[in-house]
Parts: structure tokens; C-alpha cells; sequence
């Protein structure tokens, strides 16, 4: 047979691969730069910086790209990345020491994104995030929506101080499109009951609107009980067109892209960007390890810092992926948590000590109250402990779920019936009013507190709602 | 979405007819200066907000009629009928044999809570009726009984009941010389009742629309009718259907959601006034001729000058230079006062509506400080002619001009207050003294919101 002679690595291979990896990255990630910028940054040079910069801030922000670049400055951008990023941990101080213009800076840039690169899936999580859905859907918690919180509404610039009617106009605007929203969210679900050929392209124009604060207001709002549960007839008149046999009719979306073809056009525009991010991202996999290696002379180039730096770029094995990351992150997490829970005893104890020396010796009657505040407790710490282990049955699932139509018994391996999603979904509703209730209570308290305070005062509070 | 009007008392329901008979009229209106297809999504964008579809065809307007009278029922509903053309639903009326004696407390205290269930299943089943709610359009008078008292009433029970919805109350602002004696009183319990639970009030004033009729119409012997058909048309501008956004064609599918939001998401400044260029007989319509920028200068001037019609506009009123304050804080009794505005609304339509510019009216003079012309104007469009003026202009605005009325009728209720006249007509039926000085309390903290822009 003879021996295969060993293919030489071609050099100019090597030069190619390390901008195809680029590349590649660039694809991926929404809004970023050419392989060119990544070369400059290295050197710091100053035409990098400002698309790093709107880079970092298009990956850490959960809004989709287009809508969330209209209305910041590139110095609002600079400022949010930085905190952001120093809330998540990012240990090198030069990056919070770059000017706020967002003129320099490449090369710390370049080290941010490739520690965001090496914490965790971010092409994958970026991904998820802007995934086109073609099913009808309904969230089941809302933990996409409380985990990020979104960057802060562009502030308004003022010398001295804002003028609170300002505020109270902002306020009600957002109360007013808050409801606008609802009654366009019940319009979708009457237009879903109702004669599905004649009104479809309302109901699919609406939710295209609605996209973006969906999540937040389905949480709150299921279809009211006065109003017929949704008949979902579309789901009942196409049975047995879907390919997918487990699915077995059309959604709201795969049926307006059969009547509408501009529609579906667009839909299918979408799904082939989605498509050539998704294949970018196989071939980033493929290929990071010799971004890696470069970012290690990256890393050479930047001079010393004052404190040790506490990071190195990971460079993850072959083969191993994402498997080994959450193993060491946990472990990580464990050893944090048993160190706080040892703090916070210590603390407690203390505490406590301190509280009894200074109150000990009271009446029977303050012993009767302490008693009553313990069995008070008790008794929450057991409700949230019974609440807890209710829940803890059921696996509870996350994120959206497509809505389907199903004769079968059982719901699928990864399915939940809708309306143990919606009871779960109004419990949490009821929850959140009363603690609403109780901060508003709260305030009211503080309210009347301050009127007491200056006697000559007279306090004309707004015209109740 | 669709909006349900409820009809209150004898000035709500003829009004009412009025506005319904406007708005169908315009949208069957041949022409219209544009192509069918726009005038079938023109028409179908009416019809969905205001008329409900019947078996025969003919359709319902989405309305309960509310009075403690029958006679004006009957006649609103044999004049709708009448026509062929649309109609109220037949079971869509509630109706009483004994009136309110133009008294306010009557109306709250005493219709209401009697009548609130059968009320409240009329609307209930208004509402089931539409696909999907935008919101109440309450139209009603401020002085009589029925309508103010009762008027309250209901708003308040709305706000109860359907609290994600939004409402609007048409008021009918009396005559300053009005024959009612206590419609002072009545005015005032009706707007501090309305502040607290209704979203916006949009108020036309009988003395202002009475003018209009004599100057601009040329109407000799000047009729409620007239009025209430000058009212109608008025209305119909603002709410009948325009563009989403600039460049679409699509129609608006929430005008009410978002007037209010553009208008009045302020909870002490709610007052909105309707101004519309030109309004004249239909005779002289055909001799007149109009460019975008002569209306839009007149509207602009008629704003800041506080004048209601495009006749006898004071063209002396500037706006103040920028940087400096406008001359000294307004005073009631100032005549010639640079009206400011919270936030305004432009409504245009008809031919070349694209090539209209508004950007007089985006000057940073004309509103208050804290509120950018960014943020508080909008302009609304549709070429789709309105009845049969080739060119249109409406204007919708939260600013000063209703504050000297306001100024006026507090003052004159106080005054009766005061020496406590006819007040034991009101205690009689549950309205205390306590109502009278909660209601005077939270007008005059409006006034002077208002007064300090």
C-alpha cells in the first residue's frame, strides 16, 4: 500500500485562515465590522473604535439591532457597553479608563469581544434571540424579558433640573400605549376566533407590530374570561397540511405566507438571512481556534497593566464545544454560594446577638408580639416552601412555545398543555398585583408621613384614578 | 377597532345622529378625488369603526342612545330609519317617561344607580358586537341634567367596568347667557367628575359654533340643528380615517388610542378643542379655491390668537421671541393673549395633502417649555377628499384657550356657592357641599396648570 506521504500545510493557507475565521465571526454577529477593522484594532488604530464600540453594544443589548442603533448616540452606546460589561465582571480597567466619544480604545475592544466570545455561546445565544418563528405562540415565563434588562431610554440632556411635568407626560404616554397595546393584543385573539380568511392580514400586521413588547404583555394578559376561549379555526381548517406530521396544521404565519406572496416574500428573505448567519456560525466553530491564537498576540501587544490581569483568552478544545464551559462555571458558582451562605450566617448571628442584648428584658406583652412575628414567619417560609415544591414537579420549561392543536391525550415529551401554561402564567399575574399593591400602599404611608411633617402645609394631591 | 358611541340626553342623542349621518355621508360621498380602490379602503376603515353590519345589509351604528325623555329618542331614531341608508339598532335605546329637571344630582344620584344595569347591558352588548374595542366616544351636554348628571354617572361606571379602554367625552359647552339658572353648578360637578375618570375631554362651545353658523354659514334664523350639523362635521374631520404613517396608505387602525396619546397623556391637562379651516355653506363651497399654505397659516394664526373661525382672526397676536418668556403669566383678564399649546394635532385632507407644509407650526414658540415640537405636534394625512372641500384642515388642541370659559363659569358657580342658592336641590338628592368644594378644589388647580405653561 505504501505510506501516504503527509500533505505539507500550505503557507498561504495559513495566511488566508486567520481573516476567513474573521470573517466568518463577522457574519454571524449582528452588525459587526469587516475582517479589515479587527486588523486595525489590533494596532489601535483610531477608524476601529467606533464600530467595535457599536459592535459591543448591538451583542450585549436584548433589542433587535436596527430599532436599538436609531436612537443612541455613539456616547450613550460607549457608556451603557462599559457598564454593562463591568456588571457581568470584566476585570481589565483600561476599558472603563477609554473616552466616552468612543474615538479609541480598538484593541481593548478587540480583548472585551473576545471575552465575551470565551465566556459562553454568544453567536448561538445572539441567534436564538433573533430567530425567525413561524409558529403561534404564547411565553410561558418571562425570564428572557426580566434576565436583560435593556439599555436605558436615551436621557434628555438637561442643565438643571427636569421639569416633572415632562415626566408625568412621559408616564402617561407609556400608560397609553400600554393599553393601546392590550386592546390590540385582544383584537388578535378575537381575529384568531373569528373567520380566518377575511381577517388574516390584520391579525399577522399586528403581530409584526406587537413583536417587540409582546413578551412582557403576554405575560400580564391571557384572553380575558368574558370573551370566548379562542376557537383557533385556522388550526381546525388546515389539518393535515403541515408537513411535519408531529405539528399537523398551519400557523397564522405559514398561512399568510401562502396567501400573501409579497408577505411571503419577506418572510422568506428573513429566513435565508437567518440561514447564512446560522451557516457563518458552523464555520466560525470550525475555524475560532486560529482567531484565538491571534488574539493572543493581541494580548502580547498591550502594555502592562498596573493590577495583574485576571484573564486570558480560553482557547476551548476541539471537539470538547460548549460541554466542558458550564461544568467549571457551575463549579465556580457553588463555591461563591457557600461562601456568601457562610457570610450571611456569620452576619445573622451577629446580628441577632446584638438586637437581644439591646431588647432583652422587655414586658410580657412585646415577648407576646415577638412570638406572633415568629409564628408569622413560620408560616410564610412554609407557604414558599410548599409553592416552591408545587412547582418543582413539573420541569418547568422556558421561553415561548409554538401553540398546536392536538387531538392526542398526552401532550408531546417536550409539550404543556396551554392552560396549565396560562394558570401558571395568572398565578404569577396575582403575585406581582400584590406586591404592586403593597408598594403603593407603602408609598402612600411615606405620603402621609410627609404631609404630617409640616403642619402649616396644605397638600392638594392629584385627582384620584 | 371600533369606537361606541353612547348618546346622552337631548343634546348627546341629536348630536349624535348628527355625527353618525356626517361620517356616513362622507364616506359614500362619490369622488372624492381619488381612486376607488382608496375609497373602498376609505369606506371599509369608516364602516369598521362606527357602523356594525346587519343581516339586510343596512348598517347599525355602534350607539346606545341614553335619555330620560322619549320624545328625542324616537325622533333620532325615525330620522336615522328615514334615510334608508343606515340606521340605529333597534334595541340600542333606553329610555325613561320622567326627565331630570336639569338637575345634576337627579342625574348622578338618582337615575344613575337605577338605571346602571340596564345602561351598562346595552353597552355590554355594544361591545361584544366588535371585534376588538378601541374605545367610548360619550357625547353630552354640561348643563341640563340628563346629560351631565347621568353623562357622569356612566363615564364613571365605564371606567369601572371596561378600565383598559379608553374614553372620550364630547362636551357640549352651554351658552354664556344660557337659560338654565344652575347650569353653572351643573358644568362644574360634570368636569370635576369627568377629570377623574375620563381620558380626554374634547368640548365644543355653543357660543363659538352659534358665530360660525351666523358668519361663516350665513344662516339667518340659526338652529340647534345647524349647530349640531356644523358640530358633526367638525367631529367627522377629525375622526374619520387617515394614513398610519407618513408614506403609507394604509389607514390608521386606532385613531382614538392615538389622538389620546399624542394629545392628552398628562393626568391635569385633558381639555382638548377642535378647530377646522374651511367651513362655510355648501353653496359658496363651489366658488372657492384653496392652497395648503392659506389654510395652514390661517389655522395657525386662529390657534395662536385663540379665535374659533377663520373670520375675524386678530393677526396683532405674535408668539413671544424665543429665549425670552412669554409677556408675564397669563391672566384671565388679558383680551389679546398669546395662546400656548400643550400639544396639537393636524389633521389634512384632500388633494396634494403630501405637498402640505406644516413646519409653522413646529416653532418651539407656540408650546410650553417642557414639551419639544418633536414630541408634541403630529400631523395626520389622507387624499381622500372629506365631503366635498377639495382641501380640508382640522385642528385637534390641548392648549389655553379653554381656560377663560373655564375661569368664568367657576366664577359664577362660586358665586352662587357663595350665597348658597339652590343648593338644597342638590342636597336633596346626596350632592353635599363637600362634592361642591372638592369640584370647585380640583377646576382651579386645572386653571392654574393651565395658566402656567
Amino acid at each position: 500500500m505504501g505510506r501516504r506521504r503527509r500533505r505539507q500545510p500550505d503557507p498561504a493557507d495559513a495566511a488566508r485562515a486567520l481573516p476567513e475565521a474573521i470573517a466568518a465571526l463577522s457574519r454571524t454577529l449582528p452588525a459587526a465590522p469587516s475582517p479589515e477593522i479587527f486588523r486595525r484594532a489590533k494596532f489601535d488604530r483610531p477608524e476601529a473604535a467606533p464600530a467595535l464600540w457599536r459592535l459591543l453594544f448591538h451583542v450585549l443589548s436584548p433589542l433587535s439591532a436596527d430599532s436599538a442603533s436609531v436612537s443612541f448616540t455613539l456616547e450613550a452606546q460607549v457608556r451603557w457597553v462599559k457598564s454593562v460589561l463591568h456588571s457581568q465582571g470584566y476585570p481589565r480597567l483600561a476599558l472603563v479608563q477609554l473616552q466616552d466619544d468612543g474615538s479609541q480604545g480598538g484593541r481593548e475592544l478587540l480583548l472585551a469581544l473576545a471575552w465575551l466570545l470565551a465566556r459562553g455561546p454568544l453567536p448561538e445565544r445572539l441567534l436564538t434571540q433573533s430567530h425567525v418563528r413561524l409558529g403561534d405562540e404564547m411565553p410561558v415565563c418571562e425570564c428572557e424579558a426580566l434576565a436583560s434588562p435593556g439599555p436605558p431610554a436615551p436621557r434628555v440632556e438637561a442643565e438643571g433640573s427636569v421639569d416633572i411635568r415632562h415626566l408625568q407626560w412621559l408616564m402617561g404616554k407609556l400608560q397609553l400605549r400600554w393599553r393601546n397595546l392590550m386592546a390590540g393584543q385582544q383584537e388578535q385573539c378575537a381575529l384568531l376566533g373569528k373567520n380566518p380568511w377575511q381577517r388574516i392580514f390584520c391579525s399577522t400586521r399586528l403581530s409584526w407590530n406587537l413583536s417587540g413588547l409582546q413578551l412582557l404583555l403576554l405575560c400580564g394578559t391571557c384572553p380575558p374570561a368574558d370573551l370566548p376561549a379562542p376557537q383557533t379555526q385556522i388550526h381546525s381548517y388546515t389539518r393535515g397540511c403541515h408537513s411535519d406530521r408531529s405539528l399537523g396544521h398551519l400557523s397564522v404565519t405559514e398561512t399568510e405566507l401562502l396567501r400573501d406572496p409579497e408577505g411571503g416574500r419577506q418572510l422568506l428573505q428573513r429566513l435565508e438571512t437567518e440561514n447564512a448567519r446560522l451557516e457563518a456560525a458552523l464555520e466560525w466553530r470550525h475555524r475560532e481556534l486560529v482567531f484565538w491564537r491571534w488574539m493572543d498576540t493581541v494580548l502580547d501587544t498591550c502594555p502592562l497593566e498596573a493590577s495583574p490581569p485576571t484573564f486570558l483568552p480560553r482557547i476551548p478544545e476541539p471537539g470538547a464545544g460548549a460541554a466542558g464551559l458550564p461544568v467549571r462555571e457551575l463549579q465556580a458558582l457553588q463555591e461563591e454560594l457557600q461562601a456568601l451562605q457562610e457570610e450571611l450566617r456569620k452576619a445573622v448571628e451577629a446580628r441577632r446577638a446584638a438586637w437581644q442584648a439591646a431588647v432583652g428584658g422587655h414586658g410580657p406583652e412585646w415577648r407576646a408580639a415577638r412570638r406572633a412575628l415568629q409564628v408569622a414567619v413560620a408560616q410564610d417560609l412554609a407557604a414558599l416552601q410548599w409553592a416552591w415544591e408545587q412547582g418543582k414537579g413539573q420541569a418547568r420549561p422556558h421561553g415561548p412555545r409554538r401553540l398546536v392543536r392536538t387531538e392526542a391525550r398526552v401532550p408531546g415529551r417536550l409539550g404543556l398543555w396551554a392552560t396549565e401554561a396560562t394558570e401558571a402564567l395568572r398565578a404569577r399575574e396575582a403575585c406581582l398585583e400584590a406586591m404592586l399593591h403593597q408598594l403603593q400602599g407603602q408609598c402612600r404611608q411615606e405620603l402621609a408621613r410627609l404631609v404630617g411633617v409640616r403642619p402649616g402645609l396644605i397638600w392638594v394631591p392629584p385627582p384620584a384614578r | 377597532m371600533s369606537i361606541v358611541t353612547v348618546q346622552l340626553g337631548q343634546c348627546g342623542n341629536q348630536i349624535g345622529f348628527e355625527v353618525f349621518d356626517a361620517l356616513f355621508n362622507d364616506s359614500h360621498c362619490p369622488g372624492g378625488l381619488c381612486s376607488k380602490r382608496e375609497n373602498e379602503a376609505y369606506q371599509a376603515s369608516c364602516k369598521e369603526r362606527f357602523f356594525s353590519e346587519e343581516e339586510n345589509g343596512v348598517p347599525v351604528a355602534r350607539a346606545v342612545l341614553v335619555d330620560m325623555e322619549r320624545k328625542v329618542i324616537s325622533q333620532t331614531l325615525s330620522k336615522a330609519a328615514r334615510s334608508g341608508r343606515w340606521k340605529y339598532g333597534q334595541h340600542s335605546c333606553f329610555c325613561q317617561k320622567q326627565g331630570s329637571g336639569n338637575n345634576w344630582a337627579y342625574g348622578y344620584s338618582v337615575h344613575g344607580p337605577r338605571h346602571k344595569e340596564s345602561i351598562m347591558n346595552l353597552i355590554q352588548k355594544e361591545v361584544e358586537k366588535c371585534d376588538s374595542l378601541s374605545g367610548f366616544f360619550i357625547i353630552m351636554s354640561m348643563a341640563g341634567g340628563t346629560g351631565s348628571g347621568l353623562g357622569a354617572f356612566v363615564t364613571q361606571n365605564l371606567q369601572d367596568q371596561y378600565s383598559s379602554a379608553l374614553k372620550m367625552n364630547h362636551i357640549i359647552w352651554p351658552y354664556g347667557t344660557g337659560e338654565v339658572i344652575v347650569q353653572n353648578y351643573n358644568s362644574i360637578l360634570t368636569l370635576s367628575h369627568l377629570y377623574r375618570s375620563s381620558d380626554a375631554l374634547l368640548v365644543h362651545e355653543n357660543d363659538a359654533v352659534h358665530k360660525i353658523c351666523a358668519k361663516l354659514m350665513n344662516i339667518k334664523q340659526i338652529s340647534f340643528c345647524d349647530i349640531n350639523q356644523v358640530l358633526a362635521h367638525q367631529l367627522g374631520s377629525v375622526f374619520q380615517p387617515t394614513y398610519s404613517r407618513e408614506g403609507s396608505f394604509h389607514y390608521r387602525r386606532n385613531p382614538l388610542g392615538d389622538l389620546m396619546e399624542n394629545l392628552v397623556p398628562h393626568p391635569e391637562f385633558k381639555m382638548l378643542g377642535v378647530r377646522n379651516i374651511p367651513q362655510m355653506s355648501e353653496n359658496s363651497l363651489a366658488y372657492s379655491t384653496f392652497t395648503w399654505a392659506g389654510l395652514l397659516k390661517h389655522l395657525r394664526q386662529m390657534l395662536i390668537s385663540n379665535a374659533k373661525m377663520e373670520e375675524g382672526i386678530d393677526w396683532q397676536v405674535r408668539p413671544p421671541l424665543s429665549g425670552l418668556p412669554p409677556l408675564g403669566k397669563m391672566s384671565v383678564n388679558k383680551e389679546t393673549h398669546f395662546n400656548t399649546s400643550i400639544a396639537n394635532l393636524v389633521i389634512l385632507r384632500g388633494k396634494d395633502v403630501h405637498s402640505a407644509d406644516v413646519g409653522a407650526f413646529k416653532d418651539p414658540a407656540l408650546y410650553t417649555s417642557w414639551l419639544e415640537p418633536v414630541h408634541a405636534f403630529n400631523v395626520w394625512k389622507t387624499q381622500r377628499a372629506f365631503r366635498k372641500y377639495e382641501k380640508s384642515a382640522a385642528l385637534v388642541s390641548n392648549s389655553q384657550s379653554l381656560v377663560k370659559p373655564l375661569d368664568m363659569i367657576v366664577g359664577k358657580a362660586w358665586n352662587m356657592f357663595a350665597s348658597r342658592a339652590y343648593l338644597h336641590q342638590y342636597t336633596k338628592f346626596g350632592i353635599e357641599e363637600e362634592d361642591f368644594l372638592d369640584s370647585f378644589t380640583l377646576l382651579e388647580q386645572v386653571i392654574a396648570s393651565y395658566c402656567n405653561l
